[in-house]
């Protein structure tokens, strides 16, 4: 089913202009987006204090896939294999899930300026996952789902709390969120401040985003966080027509309830397996949709895709540089993320005064 | 093909108090009466936004309450209330969505979503804005880009709820003029809520007068709005007499 006819249409002065999405867009947007994320992930891995070949480097990632043997050094394959690549991965899989889940709730509340962060959800998650490293500490998996469900309960809460006579109101909503978020980040840095000596250290790092710290939850996040996109990704099309107008949505075929419910559900999935692993991390979800909006248009059939594999380039290089830039010391990943996200936050709004 | 049978809707107290009526192939009906008649709560029963308390809708035969959302939107487009658009969409875009319960969830639009997208645009005067952001249109540009994704599904039933608002005269015109035109063919009727009562009376074929969620009167336009019925529904000074260009009723103000 490709286009008969030409979707761009020129203009007088000769420029091509977008009228709507097309699968050869599409391709073309996510195959420049991927190359990116396949560079950064080579240059991520490289960057180090030990200095490792890049012709060892590929060597020992192509036979991770590939799962053969490979002729390398025992400290290199663990530095690579174990360490730097694993953070890596984990930097990609959380950037991915935060934008997506950005792009999620601004469909979701008709909203450019929702995300995760903002809407306390991710506070929420971290409260679950505080709670879990208290009450069930020995058990690792029990952070991602408490952090699940922390974020569910915060999302119904913002929610209910948000709606007004007249159905969904996204300004009330988006308060509602900035006041919950302030709420429960009391309260997690109240938890974290009462937490003993060791244990802090360790509580904090997370807190402000350790992308090394818990590679062993990889495997589970990432499929959360795989399962949280492809649900989404499901429901792009009706949520390009509830971006519009639920009203209108609704009129035109879209099962709006069960809709919403689901993708709030996803995204929470999503925004709960990525602050288990690396804390309330902000501005992913609100820069990087915004960002593919801007060259590629609103469609979620493009965003989605785009968003999840963009968000994983940006906090791929964000914990680069996080590593970096004070070596040995490292800074926090939402420093990085803030000071990129903020400026771009201001302009936002600044631009849509 | 469309039968209301004596619906009944509340909301803190009866809102709809059991209609009953009928719309036939290719009629225009004009759906007239004061604030809080009722008219948008008919309007958004029959397109399944609100459920009615007792009653049914029939749509050619059919229990419009047991289809399900995708069949209830191939057969009746609704043009309702303008909404802020935040996203950068273009009017081809927002068009297609119209298409939305024609086609597979998941996957592109076909070739025959573009045909019939280009068609309504052609249709509504809308085609050389195919690719500007609807944000950045008019308020009368926007509002046929929103008939024309009413349109491009071909439903059986169109429904308008005050669709010449925010219109000036000439555009408010040609709108009806439009419609007139789809509905004259057979194949569509449609229901239009307004206030503008001398559109109503050029355009439709049918008037039904509501008053406090009951039908005051329901027929042609010179024989529902008469003096009487007028006066008595919105509680005005009006007077009625004919249009000399086209011999339908005309209304206008007495105030003494």
């Amino acid at each position: 089913m490709m286009m008969s006819e030409t979707t761009m249409r020129p203009t007088r002065a000769g420029i091509a202009v977008r009228e709507r999405l097309t699968a050869r867009r599409l391709a073309v947007m996510l195959t420049v987006l991927l190359l990116t994320v396949v560079v950064l992930l080579i240059v991520a891995v490289t960057i180090g204090s030990e200095s490792v070949k890049l012709v060892t480097i590929l060597k020992i990632m192509v036979a991770e896939v590939s799962g053969r043997a490979v002729d390398v050094s025992p400290e290199n394959h663990l530095i690579i294999a174990r360490i730097r690549l694993p953070r890596a991965l984990m930097a990609m899989v959380v950037g991915a899930g935060l934008a997506v889940a950005g792009a999620a709730y601004q469909a979701l509340l008709k909203n450019p300026l929702a995300d995760p962060a903002i809407l306390g959800v991710s506070s929420g998650g971290a409260l679950g996952a505080i709670a879990a490293m208290i009450f069930a500490g020995s058990l690792p998996i029990s952070r991602p789902i408490a952090a699940f469900i922390g974020a569910m309960i915060t999302t119904a809460f913002v929610y209910a709390l948000g709606q007004s006579r007249q159905g969904d109101s996204s300004i009330r909503l988006i308060l509602a969120g900035v006041i919950t978020n302030a709420l429960l980040s009391s309260i997690v840095i109240f938890l974290v401040t009462t937490a003993a000596g060791a244990r802090q250290r360790s509580v904090i790092s997370w807190l402000i985003g350790d992308m090394g710290g818990e590679t062993a939850l990889l495997p589970l996040v990432a499929l959360f966080v795989l399962m949280g996109i492809a649900v989404i990704y499901i429901n792009a099309r009706s949520l390009n027509l509830l971006m519009v107008s639920e009203l209108d949505a609704f009129a035109l075929g879209v099962e709006v309830n069960r809709v919403k419910l689901t993708v709030y559900i996803a995204a929470s999935l999503i925004t709960g397996a990525t602050v288990a692993v690396s804390g309330a991390i902000g501005f992913v979800g609100l820069i990087i949709p915004h960002a593919m909006r801007l060259v590629g248009g609103s469609d979620n059939r493009l965003i989605i895709p785009a968003s999840a594999l963009a968000g994983g380039a940006f906090l791929l290089l964000a914990d680069t540089i996080a590593r970096t830039v004070i070596a040995p010391l490292e800074l926090p990943i939402g420093v990085i993320t803030a000071l990129v996200g903020a400026p771009v936050f201001i302009y936002l709004l600044w631009r849509t005064s | 093909m469309l039968e209301v049978s004596d619906i009944r809707f509340n909301y803190a107290g009866p809102v709809l108090k059991g209609l009953t009526f009928a719309v036939r192939d290719g009629e225009l009906l004009a759906l007239l009466g004061p604030n809080g008649a009722g008219k948008s709560t008919l309007v958004k029963l029959i397109v399944g936004i609100l459920r009615p308390a007792s009653g049914k809708l029939l749509l050619d035969d059919r229990d419009l309450r047991a289809l399900s959302r995708r069949e209830a939107a191939r057969l009746i487009g609704y043009v309702a209330q303008e909404s802020v658009v935040m996203f950068p969409l273009t009017a081809l875009e927002y068009v297609l969505q119209g298409r939305f319960a024609q086609g597979r969830l998941i996957g592109f639009e076909s070739d025959e979503d573009l045909r019939e997208a280009r068609r309504v645009m052609e249709l509504t005067e809308t085609a050389e804005f195919a690719s500007r952001r609807v944000q950045e249109l008019s308020g009368g540009e926007r509002q046929r880009v929103m008939l024309a994704r009413a349109l491009v599904a071909q439903p059986r039933l169109l429904v308008l709820d005050e669709p010449v608002a925010n219109l000036d005269i000439a555009h408010q015109v040609k709108m009806l003029e439009l419609v007139k035109q789809l509905t004259d063919g057979g194949e569509m009727s449609a229901i239009v809520v307004t206030h503008e009562l001398n559109l109503a009376a050029e355009f439709a074929s049918s008037v039904l007068l509501m008053k406090a969620g009951e039908i005051t009167a329901h027929g042609l336009p010179r024989d529902v709005m008469t003096e009487c019925h007028l006066r008595d529904v919105f509680n005005a000074p009006l007077i009625v007499d004919t249009n000399p260009a086209s011999g339908a009723p005309r209304v206008t103000i007495a105030r003494s």
